[in-house]
Formats: C-alpha cells, sequence, structure tokens
C-alpha cells in the first residue's frame, strides 16, 4: 500500500530549502586555489552562499482527505481539515544536501521528523522521514522571476517510527493508523516554483502539494509498484527538461479489488508560474487502450480506448484538495474490469472527429524496472545491495535485468566555471571503482537484488581536490520493446568513499586541515559564524561539539558534515585525532606536510574534462538549471544530438 | 543594584518542606534563563570579524548562565521537583520585566543589538553585585528590597536547615554533560546544593572583596563593565582595580543594525522577515522542549538541546541580515516567544 491507497490525505503549503551555493561549483572544491571573495553573496551568481541547508515545511495544512470512496475537503466532514503538518519541535530541522558537485541532481532530504497537529495535540501522529532523493525533475513552469526555479521534482519517501498519540474525532486518521503497518506512512511531495532571488519574498521557499497515506511492509518506499506512465523528455537547449507533449511521467495504482484506478497527476501538469495555477489545456481523459500497443502512439480512435474519465485539474480546487491524485471507477465497464490488467493506460487529449491524441502512455508491454532507492554511499570495498522491483503492468515479473554504466547528467564544472587554473575531474574512472553484474535476475516477486561492490582507489582521490569518486549504473528489460522510452533519472548513483590514509597518530597540519579547510571554504554559515574549520585554534575551541557531530550517526539531524559526504575513515581519523592529546593537553597540531606528502594526499585529478561554454545568467548556473545546461553543452560537444 | 521584592526573601525563610522551595527554585531557573536572550541577542548581533572580544566575553558570560540555570535545575531535580520549561510563562515578555518582578516596576528587558547603553542601562544593572567592588559610585539599597545574591543566600540557609534528607532523587536524573565536573556535579546532599549555589552567585557577582570569579576572569558585571569603558579590568597600582588593561575595542559599523523587540506578529505573512523570525522563534521554542525533557527524566536528551542552540546561531545570522525594507534601514531581529500551539 501507498500514498495511492485510501484513506490518505492531501497537504498543501510552502517548503524551505536553505541550500548553500558555493559547493555548487566543483572548481571551488580545490583548497589551494579558494579566495575569499567565493564566499560573497552574488559572486559569479552564488545566490544563497551562506545557506544552512535546512530543509522544512512552512505554513503547510491538510487541505483534502479520502477516506473509502468519499472526497473529503471541509472540515465538517472531518476535523483532519486544516491540521498542520509540522517539523519536528524539539530537535533541529531537516537538511537538504546535494550528493556531490558533480551529481546534484539527487539532493537528499535527512533528518527530518515530521508531526500531524491539531492545535491540541502536539502530535497526534509524528515519524522519521526516511532519507530520499527527488526524481523526475522537468521543467513543469512556463513562467517565473528573474532566478526563479522553474524546475519541479517529486520526493516519494516513508515516514518511519512512526507513533500516534492523543485522540482525535477525525475517521480519515482513524482509518490511516488502521491501515498503516509497521509504524510506516507513505509520503509524496510534489515540490515546485522554488525562488533564488535574495529580493523576493518566496527567496529559498517554494511550494509543496503531497500525499500521506499507508505503507505495507516490503513495498517499495520510493516508487509506487503500479503502473508507469513515462514521458518522452527533452533534451535539447530549445526547452530543456520539458516533457515532449506538455504532460511529463507519471505513476498509477489500479486496484482491481474496488475496480478503480488511483492516478497521480501531481507533477505532470504544467505550472504557469511559481503559485501553481495548472496549464489549462482542455480536456484531458484518463483511457485504457483496448488494443495491444507496441509503438509510442500520437493518436488513437476513439473505439480503440475505454475511457476512464476525465482528469479534474481544470476545477478550481482539485489540486489544493488532492495534490493531483485521483480516482476513476471502472466498475461500470465490463470490459475495463475484465482487460484493464492487460492493456495500456493513456493519457488523451480530444479531437475533433472521434479521434484523441496521445499525449503520454504506460510504458510499452507494461513493463516496468525500478530501483528502489537509487543513491548509494559506498565506503571502500563494502557491497551496496540494490533493491530493484520488475513489473509488468503492475503485476511482478519474472525476468532478467540488464546493467550497464549510465552517469546521467553526472560530472562536469556543477555550474559556475572554475576559479583559474583549476581542472574539472572526470567521474566514473577508473573502471575499478565499483563492480556489479552484467545482468540478475528477477525472481517470481519480481524482486531482485543488485550487488554493487565498491574498490579501494590507489591514488585515494581520483578527483584530485575532491575526495571520492562518482559512478553510475543504468538498468533496463534485458527483452524489451524497440520503441522503449526510458525515464531518464532512473539509474544508480554510487558515490565511491577514498581509502583514508592510515595515521596512528593523526596531528591538524599533517590530517586533519586539508579536510576541514575544504568545508570551511564551502560552507561560511560555519566557518565565518560558528567554527573557523580551517584553524587548529578555533577548531580546539569547539572541540565537544564537533566531537559530538562527528560521532553521530548519518541520519541525525545534527550529523557532520552536514553534506554527509565524508566517509568513515576519515571521521574516524577526525575522532581520533580530537581523543589523542599532547603535552600541552590539547590535540596535537603537528608540523605541515612536504610537498611530497602532500602531492600524495592530493594529487592532480586523475582525468580532466574539457571546459564548456554555458549560455545561461551566473544564478541560474548555481543549481539544476546550471548543471542540466552544462550537461547539454558537453553532450553537443561530443556531437551527440 | 538589582532587586527583588523582600516577601521573596522571606517566603524562602518561610518554608518548612522541600515543597515551599520548589516555586523559589523554579524561579531561579527562569531567572537564569531571563537573562540569556537579551545576551545572546546581542552577541549575535555583532558582525563576524569586528567586536571580536566583545563577542568573547559576552559568550562567556551567556555560558555562565546556562550553567546556573542547570545547577539551579538539578538541585529542584534533586529534591524531587520538575523544572517547567517549555511554557509560554518560562519566558519573560520582552521588553519586560525579569522574573520575581526583579528590578522593580520601572527595570524592563527587551531585546535589542548591542550597544554600550544597553551594557549599561541594563545589562550591568543586571548583574550588578550585593557588594560590588568600589570602581564606581553606588546608590544604596532600599530596605524593602532584597539583592539576587540574598535571595541565592536564603535558598542555601534553607536547604542547610533542611537537610540532607530532603535529596531523594537519583543523581542520574540530572544534567551533568557539556560544563566541566568541577563546576557542573551532582547535587545529593547539602555540601554539593551550598557549592553549587556559591558557584551561581560568585560567577555572577565575584566575591565582596575582588572583581574577578576566578584569577584573570572579572564576574559578569565587571566583564559588561571592561566592554562598556573598553579596557580590561586590571589591579591599580594606587590600590582597588581599574578598567585600565588591554583595550576592547568597539566598531559601532559592525552590529547588525535590528529592530528592537521584534514578534512575529510584527511581520506580514509571505515576506522573507515573517519566515525567518518565525523560523527562529520555532527553533527556539522546540530548544526550551529539549530541555524540558533533559531535566524530566532524560538528561541525554541535553545533546540535541546543544545541537539546536548551534541552529539559533545560524538562524540568527540570515534572520539579522534580513533587511526590514520599511525605509527604516534596520533588520529583523529575533523573538523569543514560545510557540505551543499552532494557530491552524
Amino acid at each position: 500500500m501507498s500514498y495511492l491507497d485510501v484513506p490518505r490525505l492531501t497537504f498543501t503549503g510552502f517548503f524551505q530549502a536553505d541550500v548553500s551555493t558555493i559547493n555548487n561549483g566543483t572548481g571551488y572544491y580545490d583548497n589551494d586555489a579558494f579566495k575569499p571573495e567565493f564566499q560573497q553573496l552574488g559572486f559569479d551568481g552564488s545566490w544563497n552562499p551562506e545557506g544552512t541547508a535546512i530543509f522544512r515545511l512552512v505554513e503547510c495544512t491538510v487541505t483534502g482527505a479520502r477516506l473509502g470512496d468519499r472526497d473529503i475537503t471541509d472540515r465538517a466532514q472531518d476535523p483532519v481539515i486544516g491540521m498542520a503538518l509540522e517539523n519536528a519541535d524539539d530537535r533541529v530541522f531537516g537538511k537538504l544536501v546535494d550528493l556531490d558537485p558533480q551529481q546534484q541532481m539527487v539532493s537528499q532530504i535527512w533528518g527530518m521528523r515530521l508531526r500531524l497537529t491539531d492545535g491540541v495535540e502536539r502530535a497526534l501522529f509524528a515519524g522519521d522521514y526516511a532519507p530520499a532523493a527527488f526524481i523526475n525533475l522537468w521543467r513543469r513552469q512556463q513562467r517565473g522571476v528573474q532566478g526563479d526555479q522553474t524546475l519541479a521534482a517529486v520526493y516519494q519517501s516513508v515516514l518511519r517510527n512512526v507513533v500516534w498519540q492523543g485522540r482525535s474525532p477525525s475517521k480519515v486518521l482513524e482509518a490511516l493508523q488502521r491501515a498503516s503497518e509497521q509504524d510506516a506512512l507513505s509520503i509524496n511531495m510534489n515540490v515546485y516554483g522554488f525562488g533564488r532571488n535574495p529580493a523576493i519574498p518566496r527567496y529559498t521557499m517554494g511550494r509543496v502539494a503531497g500525499v500521506i497515506g499507508p505503507y505495507r511492509a516490503g513495498e517499495p518506499k520510493h516508487f509506487v509498484l503500479g503502473r508507469q506512465i513515462v514521458a518522452q523528455q527533452i533534451f535539447d537547449s530549445s526547452a530543456p527538461l520539458a516533457a515532449k507533449n506538455g504532460v511529463f511521467t507519471f505513476q498509477c495504482k489500479v486496484h482491481a479489488d474496488r475496480k478503480t484506478v488511483t492516478a497521480d497527476f501531481g507533477n505532470c501538469l504544467r505550472i504557469v508560474d511559481a503559485d501553481g495555477a495548472l496549464v489549462d489545456v482542455g480536456p484531458l481523459v484518463l483511457a485504457v487502450s483496448k488494443v495491444p500497443v507496441d509503438s509510442v502512439l500520437t493518436s488513437v480512435a476513439a473505439d480503440q480506448v475505454a475511457v476512464l474519465g476525465n482528469v479534474s485539474y481544470r476545477d478550481a480546487y482539485w489540486y489544493k484538495s488532492t495534490a493531483g491524485v485521483q480516482e476513476f471507477d471502472y466498475s461500470a465497464d465490463p470490459w475495463s474490469v475484465a482487460h484493464i490488467g492487460e492493456r495500456p493506460l493513456l493519457l488523451l487529449s480530444p479531437q475533433p472527429d472521434n479521434a484523441y491524441k496521445v499525449l503520454v502512455q504506460e510504458s510499452l508491454g507494461g513493463l516496468y524496472v525500478r530501483a528502489d532507492e537509487y543513491v548509494y554511499r559506498l565506503e571502500p570495498d563494502a557491497t551496496g545491495e540494490v533493491a530493484l522491483h520488475v513489473t509488468s503492468f503492475g503485476a511482478p515479473l519474472e525476468t532478467e535485468i540488464a546493467l550497464s554504466a549510465n552517469v546521467g547528467a553526472m560530472g562536469g564544472g556543477g555550474g559556475p566555471p572554475p576559479p583559474p587554473n583549476v581542472t574539472i575531474p572526470d567521474i566514473a574512472t577508473p573502471d575499478s571503482g565499483v563492480s556489479y553484474p552484467d545482468s540478475i535476475k528477477s525472481g517470481p516477486d519480481g524482486k531482485a537484488v543488485l550487488k554493487v561492490k565498491a574498490g579501494r582507489f590507489d591514488p585515494p582521490k581520483p578527483r584530485g581536490y575532491i575526495a571520492g569518486q562518482l559512478y553510475g549504473i543504468g538498468y533496463q528489460l534485458a527483452q524489451q520493446p524497440a520503441q522503449t522510452i526510458s525515464n531518464f533519472w532512473n539509474f544508480i548513483t554510487v558515490f565511491v568513499y577514498s581509502p583514508t590514509r592510515p595515521a596512528p597518530q593523526p596531528t591538524w597540519l599533517a590530517d586533519i586541515q586539508p579536510i576541514l579547510l575544504q568545508y570551511g571554504n564551502l560552507y561560511p554559515i560555519m566557518s565565518k559564524h560558528l567554527v573557523r574549520l580551517g584553524d587548529y585554534d578555533s577548531v580546539v575551541a569547539h572541540l565537544d561539539i564537533l566531537r559530538l557531530a562527528f560521532a553521530l550517526p548519518i541520519g541525525d539531524p545534527n550529523h557532520m558534515p552536514v553534506t554527509r559526504d565524508l566517509s568513515d575513515g576519515d571521521r574516524a581519523l577526525i575522532l581520533t585525532w580530537m581523543a589523542t592529546r599532547g603535552a600541552d593537553g590539547l590535540p596535537l597540531k603537528g608540523q605541515p606536510p612536504s610537498p611530497a606528502a602532500l602531492e600524495a594526499v592530493r594529487p592532480q585529478p586523475a582525468a580532466a574534462v574539457p571546459p564548456v561554454a554555458v549560455d545561461l545568467a551566473p544564478e541560474l548556473r548555481r543549481g539544476k538549471t546550471g548543471v542540466i545546461t552544462e550537461y547539454l553543452a558537453r553532450r553537443q560537444m561530443k556531437g551527440k544530438p | 543594584m538589582i532587586k527583588l521584592p523582600r516577601s521573596i526573601i522571606e517566603g524562602v525563610q518561610a518554608a518548612k518542606q522541600p515543597e515551599d522551595l520548589y516555586w523559589y527554585l523554579q524561579n531561579a531557573v527562569e531567572l537564569e534563563h531571563s537573562t540569556i536572550p537579551p545576551y545572546l541577542t546581542a552577541m549575535f548581533s555583532l558582525k563576524p570579524g569586528t567586536n571580536d572580544e566583545i563577542g568573547r566575553l559576552i559568550h562567556s558570560i551567556v555560558m555562565q548562565e546556562m550553567l546556573h540555570m542547570a545547577i539551579a535545575g538539578n538541585i529542584l531535580i534533586a529534591i524531587g521537583g520538575q523544572p517547567q520549561i517549555n511554557t509560554d510563562k518560562f519566558i519573560p515578555k520582552y521588553p519586560g520585566h525579569l522574573p520575581m518582578s526583579i528590578g522593580g516596576s520601572d527595570f524592563k528587558v527587551g531585546i535589542e543589538a548591542f550597544s554600550k547603553p544597553l551594557v549599561e542601562k541594563i545589562f550591568m544593572v543586571i548583574e550588578e553585585p550585593e557588594h560590588p567592588i568600589p570602581v564606581k559610585v553606588l546608590e544604596a539599597a532600599e530596605p524593602e528590597f532584597a539583592t539576587i545574591g540574598e535571595f541565592y543566600d536564603a535558598v542555601k540557609k534553607k536547604i542547610v536547615e533542611l537537610g540532607n534528607s530532603i535529596f531523594t532523587q537519583p543523581k542520574e536524573k540530572q544534567v551533568l554533560s557539556w560544563f566541566s565536573p568541577e563546576r557542573l556535579f551532582p547535587i545529593v546532599d547539602v555540601p554539593s546544593a551550598v557549592r553549587g549555589i556559591n558557584l551561581i552567585v560568585i560567577e555572577g557577582e565575584g566575591t565582596s572583596t575582588d572583581p574577578f570569579q576566578t584569577p584573570g576572569d572579572p564576574a559578569h558585571f565587571y566583564k559588561f563593565g571592561e566592554i562598556l569603558h573598553g579596557r580590561k579590568v586590571v589591579p591599580d597600582p594606587a590600590g582597588g582595580f581599574a578598567y585600565a588593561g588591554d583595550p576592547i575595542p568597539f566598531d559601532p559599523a559592525g552590529v547588525w543594525p535590528l529592530k528592537p523587540n521584534c514578534k512575529i506578529a510584527d511581520f506580514p505573512r509571505g515576506t522573507q522577515a515573517h519566515t525567518r523570525i518565525a523560523e527562529y522563534a520555532y527553533a527556539y521554542s522546540n530548544l526550551l522542549n529539549a530541555l524540558h525533557t533533559a531535566f524530566n527524566g532524560e538528561p541525554g536528551r541535553i545533546d540535541t538541546a546543544i545541537g539546536l542552540m548551534y541552529e539559533l546561531k545560524m538562524l540568527a545570522v540570515s534572520l539579522m541580515q534580513t533587511p526590514l525594507n520599511d525605509g527604516s534601514g534596520m533588520t529583523a531581529g529575533p523573538s523569543y516567544e514560545y510557540i505551543d500551539r499552532l494557530p491552524v
């Protein structure tokens, strides 16, 4: 079960993503080239250099619910309407963190706890948001003010360790608690309308429309095991990341027991501007093809489809009360009852002459494979286990999955141009950084586990001034129809940490400062206002709090570093240094490393990529739009269309 | 000199059993806390890289106020009480009176950016000792009022009088981390409670013969005096003490121009200032929630509270850089409102 089951509740409001912007530039990771002016607001488009990484919901309230076959939009129907979905009230806010300057397209929420409050009970339920990365990024917003992020995306995850308390007369909540398993809830958030311009009220804020529903153990946490409608996305500079027919990828769930399809249009319809009014493209119809489909359709005749119903997106309060999730009852249509499990779903636009334009259709053959989690951080020699699910029209499929390198839009300068004389390291090299089989098989339950083994880099830093290395693993069915449209975002990102140089008695100058100075450069909110991370005296003066933060598990909201990009080995090294005291009772300062030792620790990148011109306003180069524009420019440079 | 109604002292003196001291110790916790928001705000308002020495001095005072709050809380816990920290009533209404009407009806403490008049007219009045070292001339205390030192002295005497048997609670309930064990220790009997109270008084006031709480480290009043006079306090060769040591420079340009006494309701919803001030008050309320849990049976939660203290500092940075855009040239300042139940 998931947020596409009942009961469910809709929440809408704002989110704040107070992300920092210096770490968007790959070249800024080079300590030797770093200059204080890189930390200034506006430097080369840096729109939030002192960002705190906080991610939190702001003024989110329950604006709709579904209980049984009833839509609930008014507090008189159920008191859940108007309740607030709030952040934790006894610890710090959650954090939003890029994986790496060369992979900014899987930004993850960490350490967020959410609670539902009715103004009397502090938390009718509260749960920990399982760390999740966004997916299905696309150009959803058509107009914006300067600096607006016109891209939108989805976060799907679960709330874990859910505790229910207090009493509420809400039947929706009572039913939700009863339907949920393992103290977990499914939660989906559509995010859009993010403001990056320091002069506008929406600065660091965007809009969120989400749904919370039951979760059943063993099911995927980050997508719905259902029917997948996959749009073709535009990858050229004319309209990068737009959806080909203006409608993007979405997922549906067919509930055969109650003869209902639940579709999630929350992130697939264009919006006019950051306020989120939907672009009116006339009537939209969800239908089932009556004939088998083995190609990408452009139009269908009316007698070739069984219409499930109109998408209600033109109703004034539809999006606010549903976040785009709509049910279609097909119990009155015997053909659909008999065949919906074997024919593709289509989203159609009615045309004259008894025909429909096909805007987007279910994956060919209903075939779909998906890695539930798609971001892995692996220590040297560690093995990650990736859970994959294969379905055909939503039913489990036993088949072969082919695996190969696919780095998506990873790599490059991350947006802003590098400082002079700094080269941009290549990613996914050396080949030995990860190993995995060419193919694996799913079982009768459609599940497969891919084991990805990390290597141990020697020299330890293939990227020179940035620790660790990025790899991407693509997956698809070994046998798939020729015209299959793949979702660009469906691949596995693997970040392999660099091994830590053994140092039984680590010292500040030789071992610790090179690590912490980089954080001090990139995160002035820390280094200017809390602890000067490159400075021995300042670090020593804050030893207790730093020791606590570096020792906390990665899921703790106070974990250091906030960016979660420091290996266990390096964190252990720092903790060892903190615990080992010299004759003066303080951690060892030591001697500066020799140039040779420095070169061993921090060589030039083993492989570099050439610079590429990106035609974009500076503030737009910091972030997703910048990354994708650079990616397209590099693709063009390589001669790909 | 800061004063409180003599009836408070009489109330302490009239106590017959440990329960009778709960209200007074709760007020001690509130009193020690009540100075932290104004001090912290003044400290946060100093721009990084300027006024660093002033920032360090205020920081050392804030840290001691936190320690004193913990000691008072631990004494209350040790004799069976339960500190109430996460309530609206716990926080003074800034600008307003301190707990127990301290300072009199005309003494109001607000939330403002750092300035020397703030130090002189408010902070030094709060911290003025019972028997100040004659660095300056003082008015005589009015007999119907008592000092904070007298208040703590009365509590101490009452604890001595009630004896060791009032310490009924296991020390595991007390918050004992983040300060050295010499200064934050379990309160288990009369001597440890007396030692704790003495520490509060000496760190705050110094001794009656010396402005230093420990060698080289002046008591709060004299630290603020150093900031006001721009010099370290040192022994005067002619006898006594003088603000004649190393300079403590102040650059008025190195202070964020906060609007004093901001409240969330002052700012329209949807503005950056509203978003940031609400975020700050939310985190501050979370801090009180975490502290309350730590002082009510889960002392390990103090680590979470420490994390929140650092978060507050970060939030203050963006808050204080948020212009009000009302023609005043001022920026948003923090609010210490307890966000208990949300407006729905």
